[in-house]
């Protein structure tokens, strides 16, 4: 008998699994069973090593990995990285097949309950025709959308056999707006979809792609707002360790590049920096320009063009080769916008200049060079709380500011989607 | 049907002996402090960032400023003053008359005549149809803009979704996307026929020729035998097209996307991405045209003559 919590090893953001969470240990008395497997779920590959047993301790280490796994990725990277894509893909794919195992054993009952919390789905009706409430649906549209999937699955005729087909056959129905984490994401097409009514029918086997896909999108997220904590307060040490742990997994980068390579190291793109940003960019007056310049900018600039991730940020030298990098790209900007300040910042403040590289972390200088990299701290970018209360004048929040809490957020965010105001007729 | 700019005297007249609040439609009237409004005196709609808490407060400016145009925000904002605090956004689809890819009169430039509008106003209809139908849409009402149609969706369903699921609703209520099979019955592949059939009804020779690799002898034939390709887009039997003589598997894969690109290009999909665009208010006066912003309640019944300010008639 599957016990009320299984539903936790579907749904690591259910109820369940928060009471379970709730009943975890402090973090240094983290079992290490459970520390090994946050570290070893993101390369998992056998069946033997996602599916969980029914007993409340499998159940228990299960969920508490999961958790100790997102936030030691959060403590080593950022929103989009690569850290970020191999957790969420690692996930996705262990729920899928999860749910795959569960219907396989006769479970559907339990997964669909799962399931129905999150999307709203009907079964479609086989009696006389296939119907979906009144709507009669062609029976040649069923075979053509079977086939469809088959295809897609590429799966040959040859392959097909009684266990595989009932997974490509249309079964249920589901509201098309409950897809709308997916299709923001692009992880679902409407035009894809067969939609008759406002539901879109569906097979299991995408009734499993939907939802291990939105519990990886929700994993995201949630990587994302413990970023967002981190970024505030640091993160334990334990969770720095554990975190390059699962970062020296990613694949070599040349061979999946395309794969997790979403936002990409290296040239600023200032199109997609916050409001925040391009007001410092531009200059501000007296009492906001310390801030502006020397904590935001230095920050937000140098953080976005290095993208450190894999290890624990303690110095700049770790995760870049040339210095030019420094003095070429992120310094200038810096420079410029001060020099745009009114009064320019640096006119009546020249001890400033040494104090940027002291915030990117290479000391009291002007002339930085790699090997002083670690001299001071590289400081973090300020989360927009913080931001709002020292210098309220830089904050003109647009649309996507209020759904993210730092600078850098905003700009990993506005890689995937960017707005614009206009007006129409 | 006679279009001309107003005068400053025929806005004021408008404003204050015209306009009623009866007229704004209840979405409008019932979200009126939540929603950002923008006005244009002769130079653009640059006054932005105006809010009004009540209907009263709106009928007050309006009457005092007569602006050339007034719009109001498709979302709806916790400080619309600021534009801050989005909450939720309408679905919108813009159909201009005079940007239509397609049309039967000879309009240009800016001008349009009731021809290109009927036009305009059977695909706003269209649209409309779809997402009723397909995507389970109920709270959706029509506005006559003045040189097109505004369709707007207040269901919750769509209000709460961002530009990527906005782009998607385009591309599935215009046809934009070619389907993996265009036989099945019914879905989007419907909906894409739909529209390459009309979309293809109203194409003439000198659209096809525009086509890489199109020859002239061909286009002749397929405009010769409109009627035939319609009713095979209509069945999903596009072998009876490829099979034209002359036609080879790369044109008509050109054919397929120029006639999806077209489809298209029926609405302004940077409109219905946009949560934060202002819409033309209506209730008020399009003073390039003359014409008054009205809420269609019946698309089938539309008639221009009930967009025609009092000024208008009189001078007629």
């Amino acid at each position: 008998m599957v016990v009320p919590e299984y539903v936790a090893i579907l749904d690591p953001f259910a109820q369940e699994a928060q009471e379970i969470v709730r009943r975890s240990p402090q973090l240094d008395a983290m079992p290490p069973e459970v520390i090994e497997r946050a570290i070893n779920r993101v390369k998992w590959k056998s069946p033997k090593e996602m599916v969980v047993d029914l007993s409340a301790s499998a159940i228990q280490a299960e969920v508490w990995s999961f958790y100790m796994m997102c936030q030691a990725t959060a403590a080593v990277s950022f929103p989009y990285s690569r850290e970020a894509r191999l957790v969420t893909d690692a996930t996705k794919e262990t729920i899928k097949y999860r749910m795959y195992d569960l219907f396989k054993l006769g479970h559907e009952d339990l997964c669909l309950d799962v399931v129905k919390r999150s999307f709203k789905f009907v079964r479609l009706e086989r009696n006389d025709g296939i119907r979906l409430g009144d709507i009669e649906i062609p029976r040649a549209d069923y075979f053509k959308l079977r086939d469809r999937q088959l295809a897609d699955a590429g799966i040959k005729e040859k392959e097909i056999d009684d266990r595989m087909l009932p997974q490509y056959v249309p079964k249920y129905a589901m509201r098309w707006g409950n897809l709308a984490p997916l299709l923001r994401h692009r992880l679902a097409e409407l035009t894809k979809l067969y939609i008759v009514d406002g539901w879109a029918v569906i097979t299991p086997h995408e009734l499993w792609d939907f939802f291990a896909n939105f519990i990886g999108v929700k994993t995201e997220d949630y990587i994302t707002s413990l970023y967002e904590r981190f970024s505030d307060t640091g993160a334990p040490e334990k969770l720095l360790n554990i975190g390059e742990r699962i970062s020296a997994l990613i694949p070599p980068e040349a061979e999946l590049r395309e794969r997790f390579m979403r936002v990409p190291r290296g040239r600023l793109r200032p199109e997609f920096f916050p409001p925040c940003v391009k007001k410092a960019l531009g200059g501000v007056g007296a009492g906001a320009r310390n801030y502006a310049i020397t904590v935001l900018l230095t920050s937000f600039l140098s953080y976005a063009r290095v993208s450190p991730s894999g290890k624990a940020v303690t110095r700049m030298a770790d995760f870049i080769d040339e210095i030019s990098v420094v003095r070429e790209e992120i310094a200038p900007l810096i420079f410029e916008a001060a020099e745009r300040c009114n009064p320019p910042f640096f006119r009546d403040q020249p001890q400033e200049k040494a104090s940027i590289f002291y915030h990117l972390g290479f000391g009291m200088t002007t002339e930085p060079r790699l090997e002083d990299s670690g001299r001071s701290k590289w400081y973090r970018v300020p989360n927009c709380r913080k931001i709002q209360l020292a210098a309220p004048p830089l904050c003109e929040q647009d649309e996507l500011c209020r759904n993210v809490k730092s600078p850098l957020t905003y700009y990993h965010r506005r890689f995937v989607g960017q707005s614009s105001l206009g007006v129409g007729e | 049907m006679q279009m001309r700019e107003a005068t400053p005297e025929e806005r004021k007249r408008f404003y204050a002996e015209e306009w009623s609040k009866r007229d704004l439609p209840d979405f409008i009237l019932h979200t009126i402090s939540l929603r950002e409004f923008g006005f244009d005196y002769g130079e653009g709609p640059s006054h932005r960032y105006n809010q009004f808490m009540t209907v009263e407060q709106l009928a007050s400016f309006l009457c005092n400023k007569a602006p050339y145009a007034a719009y109001a925000s498709i979302a709806l904002y916790e400080q619309p003053s600021m534009r801050k605090g989005w909450l939720k956004s309408e679905l919108v689809f813009d159909v201009d008359a005079k940007d239509l890819p397609l049309k039967s009169c000879s309009c240009s430039g800016g001008v349009v005549c009731e021809k290109c509008l009927d036009e305009a106003r059977r695909i706003a209809a269209m649209f409309a149809e779809t997402l009723r139908s397909d995507l389970n849409l109920h709270n959706i009402h029509f506005v006559y803009s003045g040189r097109g149609f505004h369709v707007r969706a207040t269901d919750d369903v769509v209000m709460a979704m961002e530009q990527t699921e906005r782009t998607q609703i385009v591309e599935y209520v215009t046809g934009g996307v070619i389907p993996a099979d265009i036989t099945i019955a019914l879905g989007y592949s419907r909906v894409f026929r739909e529209r390459v059939a009309r979309t293809f009804e109203h194409l003439g020779e000198e659209k096809l020729l525009k086509i890489r690799g199109m020859r002239k002898a061909l286009a002749q034939q397929l405009i010769k035998e409109k009627e035939k390709i319609i009713a095979a887009v209509r069945r999903g039997s596009l072998r009876e097209i490829e099979d034209f003589e002359g036609m080879g598997e790369k044109t008509f894969q050109q054919l397929l996307e120029f006639l999806t690109r077209l489809n298209m290009e029926l609405t302004d999909g940077k409109v219905t991405t946009d949560t934060k665009r202002i819409l033309r208010l209506p209730s008020s006066l399009h003073s390039g045209v003359s014409m008054k912003c009205i809420l269609v309640r019946d698309i089938e019944r539309f008639s221009i003559e009930d967009a025609i300010p009092k000024f208008m008639r009189e001078g007629a």
